[in-house]
């Protein structure tokens, strides 16, 4: 992510201004202490975690796995300031997210955590530029052309900054929502089935998007999918099954991941 | 921001477009009726008319503004209603866009300033477009009017007055801003999960302001409908009106509650076909979008039921009050007084009491109420010439000061007419004034006639008062009592043989009494309602269509799922008749509350329950909804499902 050093100015207030190097390479960037989250009501209650415990350190790529039902979006919501937890802590960049007020979560958006989405969730109206400057405006920052076109560029999709998103590949999409999130330079990239509504190539092209991010910048991403193949790209993969952290496997291979996915529906 | 903003409006043309053509035709509207009615307030009329041509002109004038006067609120009502249900809705189907905003670290002021600039453009653009639409519905009011005969023909309003034009536009602006104020407010709200979810979370139908705003009007409609039991007619029907609204506001705002429930019993019809199945499904899953297509219907047809209703039991009132004032058989229209004198000689009449309307002027130095010198004024420019004694015998109206036996020489009974206007009653002692062929002559008031619902016997005067060329001249209407043993029948034919005038039964004739006012409540009815109900019916298209726009990504899941083309706007067509008959049921249901106190109230005045349907008005307010409704159905969903459904069916919309 050569092209980011360019933009070390516009960096968030509140966010610190190079990367990678978290300040302190043993606070954990993610923490959730018996996290617990319900849906529902009486004998419907679901628990959609049910004492998470989990903590993941900064620059690495985390894959969350696990059977439908089992948790995994309702984690990233809750691990993103998304969602709140009934009960427990979550802790982002050494901040309390439980009881954390709506400023605060905003102020989180806007600098520290940046969002992929499995249906790409582009402005429709926008062009691809507009899109990927739509987060800077809303935090109230000048959108300087230059960083638009090299977060597209980062994503290789320079050429295509005035097209918009209906007249772009389902692939191309998913970039410029990578771009988008990566615009604001995000301490956290949370990735919800990034390739869940792409080709095998275009997965590909991605996965080999954040790997760089990842390897380049020390990126810490967050990501929850169900293919073991887009699972197998990151470092470690977390294994959830009805609301609990079941497994945690260091630099799995795919077939490994199928396997022990398996292992859990059955 | 403004980028979104623009972008957004260009992406979602229907939403924005749907918002802007209510607030432009209601500015257009409350612009058209300011300056109609300050037209017709202040009238130039020529002087060199006969005073009596001027005088009638003038109370065409009085009649126009008085009407006018009700439009105002009338139209000022509709647009709040129109324009606040339309941006509300608007809003409500950015929902996820606006969460994705907050996602992407939008903050709760930074939607809500979003929204209220964007509402205050569309208000002020829309006030820029009504303006000159209001000199179009200010030319087509003023038609009406000329129409209906309120106004002479050839009648000019004032097109264009500053005061006017920026007062309706302000409204406009200031309602866009109303509108989407509570919209806003609960946009900031979102939260940034539901851009998350892909169906986009099923935001809360029935939010408190929707509860309050509710029940609170369901519990003054209640107490008005109560009320209106225990009210004299005129208050019943008074309350029926307000009711019309207050109800429609209600009912309106519980729509989301009663929708799906409508759409239960819609169900037990439709579930037998697959399609039908699915409609109904749609019905009860849309409760805030069908809710929204209803609410401008409910309005519409509990005004147009609610005031059309009350008018006509103000008519029907009519006659059964006078058949119940009139003792007789027959009554006899004849072309002069002559042949009027010439009745009681017809084999078989037992008795004849003839009212000789005499153009005379009646003038009179009376106060205005409240505070202000005497002086002369104007009453009437026709006395009614009576023969006291046979009067007394054919009309059952006792005064309520005074006595008929008085009314002997220079003397006058007055009616219920002259406090109308605004002006102090003359009292018995009082004296009048009559221009009696150009001479004045003072009368001296013997007897203050009860109040009637219909403006008849206003200045009773004995006939020996007037000339006698004057008597013969008189139009003159005849109650006959049939001498026992007669056939009423043979009598009205030996009437009509001797030419001497018409006969109808005394029943027959109350009836063409009340005709007559049913008459003038339509023209009421035409320039009160007929541009307000066009306006009511675009709310309708306006809510469809967007409701309808919004819906491409659903469409295109169920063409995927094996539907064809057709099939969806079926499909659609079915949904839009279902809400349009739950948005007539729930007008009608409202309307027929007013009906019930009126009934009780006319029970109590006349002894007969007095209700009026509509018939006629009732038809054309449903073909009128039907048609609208179906070919707005029609038309967008076609629009919307022209893509092809595997493009859209992943595409957010």
């Amino acid at each position: 992510m050569g092209g980011m050093s360019g933009k070390v100015e516009y960096a968030p207030r509140d966010a610190e201004p190079v990367r990678p190097a978290p300040a302190r390479p043993d606070v954990p960037v993610l923490e959730m202490r018996q996290a617990v989250r319900g849906y529902g009501g009486g004998d419907a209650r679901v628990r959609a975690l049910d004492g998470v415990d989990l903590s993941l350190d900064a620059g690495a790529w985390v894959a969350v796995m696990g059977p439908s039902g089992s948790g995994k979006s309702t984690l990233l919501h809750c691990a993103a300031g998304l969602d709140t937890v009934d009960s427990g802590r979550v802790t982002l960049l050494g901040e309390d997210l439980t009881g954390a007020d709506d400023r605060r979560l905003t102020r989180l958006r806007r600098g520290t955590v940046g969002f992929v989405f499995q249906n790409f969730n582009l402005v429709a109206s926008l062009t691809a530029e507009q899109n990927v400057a739509l987060p800077l405006r809303l935090a109230g920052r000048r959108a300087r052309r230059e960083d638009v076109r090299s977060a597209l560029a980062d994503v290789g999709l320079a050429d295509r900054a005035r097209h918009r998103p209906r007249e772009l590949s389902g692939g191309q999409q998913q970039r410029v929502a990578l771009a988008r999130a990566m615009v604001t330079r995000p301490r956290v990239l949370f990735a919800d089935e990034p390739t869940g509504a792409l080709d095998s190539a275009s997965a590909r092209t991605v996965l080999g998007l954040l790997r760089g991010m990842c390897d380049d910048a020390g990126q810490t991403i967050v990501m929850v999918t169900h293919d073991p193949v887009a699972a197998a790209a990151a470092d470690t993969v977390v294994f959830l099954a009805d609301g609990r952290v079941v497994d945690r496997i260091e630099r799995p291979s795919a077939r490994r991941i199928a396997d022990r996915l398996v292992s859990l529906e059955v | 921001m403004f980028t979104l903003s623009w972008s957004t409006l260009r992406d979602r043309k229907q939403l924005f477009a749907g918002a802007l053509v209510a607030i432009a035709l209601g500015v257009a509207l409350v612009q058209a009726s300011l300056l109609v009615l300050m037209s017709v307030s202040d009238p130039v009329i020529p002087s060199d008319l006969p005073r009596a041509e001027r005088n009638e002109m003038r109370e065409g004038f009085v009649g126009a503004a008085m009407l006018m006067g009700l439009q105002v609120p009338l139209v000022v009502f509709l647009a709040v209603f129109v324009v606040g249900s339309t941006c509300a809705f608007a809003v409500a189907q950015r929902r996820r866009d606006l969460a994705l905003l907050r996602v992407l670290g939008g903050g709760r002021g930074q939607v809500r300033r979003l929204l209220a600039a964007e509402s205050l453009l569309l208000g002020v653009v829309g006030a820029l477009c009504g303006a000159p639409l209001g000199l179009v519905a200010t030319w087509g009011q003023a038609r009406l009017l000329e129409h209906v005969g309120f106004v002479p023909a050839g009648f000019r309003p004032t097109y264009w007055d500053w005061k006017a034009v920026l007062v309706a536009g302000a409204t406009g602006t200031g309602i866009a801003l109303l509108g989407s104020w509570n919209a806003a407010r609960r946009a900031g709200r979102i939260r940034p999960l539901e851009a998350m979810h892909d169906t986009g979370a099923a935001a809360r139908v029935m939010t408190p302001g929707r509860w309050c705003v509710g029940l609170s009007c369901l519990a003054l409609s209640i107490l008005l409908a109560v009320g209106a039991q225990a009210a004299d007619m005129i208050g019943a029907v008074t309350i029926a009106m307000v009711l019309a609204v207050v109800g429609a506001v209600a009912l309106s705002a519980l729509a989301p509650l009663v929708v799906p429930l409508v759409a239960r019993v819609f169900g037990l019809m439709l579930r037998r076909s697959a399609l039908g199945a699915l409609a109904e499904a749609n019905i009860r899953d849309g409760a805030r979008r069908n809710a929204a297509v209803a609410a401008p219907l409910i309005t519409l047809v509990s005004l147009v039921l609610g005031l059309s209703g009350a008018l006509g039991v103000l008519a029907r009132s009519i006659g059964v009050e006078q058949e119940h004032l009139t003792r007789g058989d027959l009554v006899v229209t004849s072309a002069d007084g002559a042949r009027a004198a010439r009745l009681a000689g017809i084999p078989g009449v037992a008795d004849v009491s003839t009212r000789l309307t005499v153009p005379v002027p009646v003038t009179a130095e009376v106060r205005r109420d409240g505070p202000g010198a005497a002086r002369p004024h104007v009453f009437d420019e026709r006395v009614i010439a009576v023969d006291p004694a046979a009067y007394a015998r054919a009309r059952t109206l006792v005064p309520v000061s005074g006595s008929l036996a008085d009314l002997r020489g220079d003397t006058v009974a007055v009616g219920s007419a002259v406090p109308a206007e605004g002006y102090r009653a003359p009292r018995v002692g009082d004296t009048v004034s009559v221009d009696v062929a150009g001479r004045e002559r003072t009368l001296r008031v013997v007897a203050v006639l009860p109040e009637t619902l219909d403006i008849g016997d206003e200045f009773l005067i004995p006939r020996e008062a007037l000339p006698a060329d004057l008597l013969a001249a008189a139009p003159a209407e005849s109650v006959l009592t049939v001498a026992p043993g007669t056939s009423v029948a043979e009598v009205a034919k030996r009437v009509r043989a001797a030419g001497l005038g018409e006969s109808t039964t005394v029943a027959r004739w109350a009836q063409g009494r009340a005709d007559a006012q049913q008459d003038g409540n339509d023209k009421i009815f035409a320039v009160l309602l007929g541009l307000a109900g066009v306006y009511a019916l675009i709310g309708v298209v306006n809510a469809l269509v967007i409701a309808t726009a919004e819906r491409r990504a659903e469409f295109a899941v169920v063409r995927l799922s094996g539907l064809e083309r057709p099939q969806v706007v079926r499909m659609a067509l079915v949904e839009a008749c279902a809400v349009t008959t739950i948005g007539l049921l729930l007008g009608g249901l409202v309307a027929a509350a007013g009906m019930a106190g009126t009934a009780r109230s006319t029970a109590a005045a006349t002894g007969t329950p007095i209700v009026v349907v509509p018939w006629g008005m009732l038809a054309t307010t449903v073909l009128g909804a039907f048609a609208v409704t179906v070919v707005a159905a029609v038309v967008t969903t076609r629009e919307a499902t022209r893509e092809r459904p595997a493009r859209l069916a992943g595409a957010r919309t």
